[in-house]
């Protein structure tokens, strides 16, 4: 079935089966290979995608369900300002170490500081809760999340 | 990687439309966040012919408040239930449906989804069972509403014929000096199913529990409320005595099993903790 919808601010046509998942359509059919299949269970959080300007696992949403919706991944995010700001602070914090896990965390991280751009700590942990890495043990991406914070200019 | 099931796809835009379907189409599934039904499909635990998904049905996407009712439709998700000025009238559904899987869980799945799917651990329903909600279930022959405890059958099992949807979940709004509470214990603090929970409301007035109504989940074949220990509560002053009561005749009205989240010796135990733990927090909550 044809399935419509903006994907990074264009719109898009895509002829899919509908119980083809999101993130399968996304990396084979549109080429945003940003969006990693981990679990495909909604656990590991590495296909977090923006749905609305809300993240979701796009393993969980099935291609037509995303119909007359909008869809944002890293590729769109390229030279938003606050990612930009994330992506130096997660380089500057060691906070990638594979990188498997990276481009969810930045959705998510983009998510709680577009929202909540001074969060606590506390904050910060419940905003990636959904996110997991095996390798840094967390705290160099919440650290690079809370500089990222302070990188944006106070109201 | 695992493909899903094939099946065929329907979005109506009406609940009548989508009724319809589920009358009129062979092995019919609603659907609604698909958190629970996407993973189940994966691993060919289920294999629809036809998914209806209500995403599209836009009647059915509210939290609002009417005749004395908190509504919630079929398709508000947890983050839309956490973040409602109307459902904070309700701090323990807040709490539980706040502490949901992720936010990436918590933007797609819905109370009603959380409901039907009948898992003895889902973390909304103790707190509706503790408000007294009521269920309205619709199909093309009409619309009856019961008690949420009459939803549940067994471990993931729901009453509910394969032409019926539940389009709404309703709880009575608290009267003033009613407060409630929702304690889970997990296997870590975040984004973990619960090993056992426990939902608490009361109504003071003066020092006396006037109304106390308690349930739990992951501690028998459904979520249950444990009647005994609430007419023990009822009538009488919150004293650290009585507290003592209840955590431990608790234990006798739950029937836990031992899985990979825990044992029963466990559970039981942790039933008089959580017991205590969100009595009082209702309590405060209360006054
Ligand atoms: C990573 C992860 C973490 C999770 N963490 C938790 C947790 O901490 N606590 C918890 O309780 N749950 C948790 N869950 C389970 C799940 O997210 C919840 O049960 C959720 O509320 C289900 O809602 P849904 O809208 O996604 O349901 P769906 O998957 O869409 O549906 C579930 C079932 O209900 C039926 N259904 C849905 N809506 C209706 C309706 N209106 N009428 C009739 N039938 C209907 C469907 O046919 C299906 O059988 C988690 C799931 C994931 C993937």
């Amino acid at each position: 079935m044809r399935v419509n919808f903006g994907l990074n601010g264009a719109p898009v046509t895509v002829d899919a089966e509908p119980y083809t998942s999101l993130v399968d359509m996304l990396r084979d059919e549109l080429d945003a290979k940003s969006v990693k299949k981990g679990c495909e269970q909604g656990e590991c959080g590495a296909c977090t995608v923006l749905l609305d300007g809300s993240p979701v696992a796009s393993c969980l949403v099935l291609a037509p369900q995303v119909e007359g919706r909008y869809v944002t991944t890293l590729e769109g995010l390229e030279k938003n300002s606050l990612m930009i700001d994330l992506r130096e602070a997660f380089m500057e914090n060691g906070a990638v170490q594979c990188g498997f896990c990276t481009p969810g965390m930045l959705i998510s991280a983009y998510a709680l500081l577009r929202d909540n751009p001074h969060p606590t700590e506390r904050e910060v942990k419940r905003g990636i809760e959904g996110n997991i890495c095996r390798c840094t043990g967390f705290t160099k991406i919440l650290e690079a999340i809370l500089d990222a914070a302070e990188r944006i200019a106070p109201e | 990687m695992k493909p899903l099931p094939k099946f065929k796809y329907h979005a109506p835009s009406t609940v009548e439309e989508a009724l319809y379907l589920l009358a009129t189409l062979d092995e019919a599934e609603p659907v609604a966040g698909g958190t629970d039904l996407v993973p189940l499909m994966r691993d060919a635990a289920c294999s629809p012919s036809n998914l209806v998904d209500l995403n599209n049905v836009a009647e059915l996407n509210y939290v609002r408040e009417d005749s004395g009712y908190i509504c919630i439709g079929a398709t508000a998700t947890h983050a839309q239930v956490a973040s409602s000025p109307i459902a904070a009238k309700a701090p323990a559904l807040v709490d539980a449906v706040s502490g949901i899987g992720s936010p990436q869980v918590r933007n797609r799945a819905t109370i009603a989804g959380n409901l039907c799917n009948a898992s003895p651990a889902a973390d909304s329903a103790p707190p509706l069972l503790v408000h007294e909600a009521e269920v309205a279930i619709r199909s093309l022959k009409g619309t009856r509403i019961i008690p949420l405890e009459e939803l549940f059958a067994g471990p993931k099992l729901n009453t509910l014929e394969p032409d019926e949807l539940v389009t709404e979940v309703r709880l009575p709004a608290p009267p003033e000096g009613a407060g409630s509470s929702f304690k889970r214990i997990g296997r870590r603090k975040a984004f973990t199913l619960s090993v056992v929970s426990a939902a608490a409301y009361v109504e003071l007035s003066g020092g006396e529990i006037t109304e106390a109504r308690l349930a739990f989940g992951s501690v028998a074949e459904t979520p249950i409320r444990t009647r005994a220990v609430e007419e023990l509560l009822r009538g009488k002053a919150l004293t650290g005595g009585l507290l003592d009561k209840a955590a431990e005749s608790v234990k006798a009205e739950v029937s836990p099993i031992t899985d990979v989240r825990g044992t029963a010796e466990y559970r039981r135990d942790m039933c008089g903790v959580l017991l205590r733990r969100a009595l009082a927090e209702a309590a405060e909550r209360a006054r």
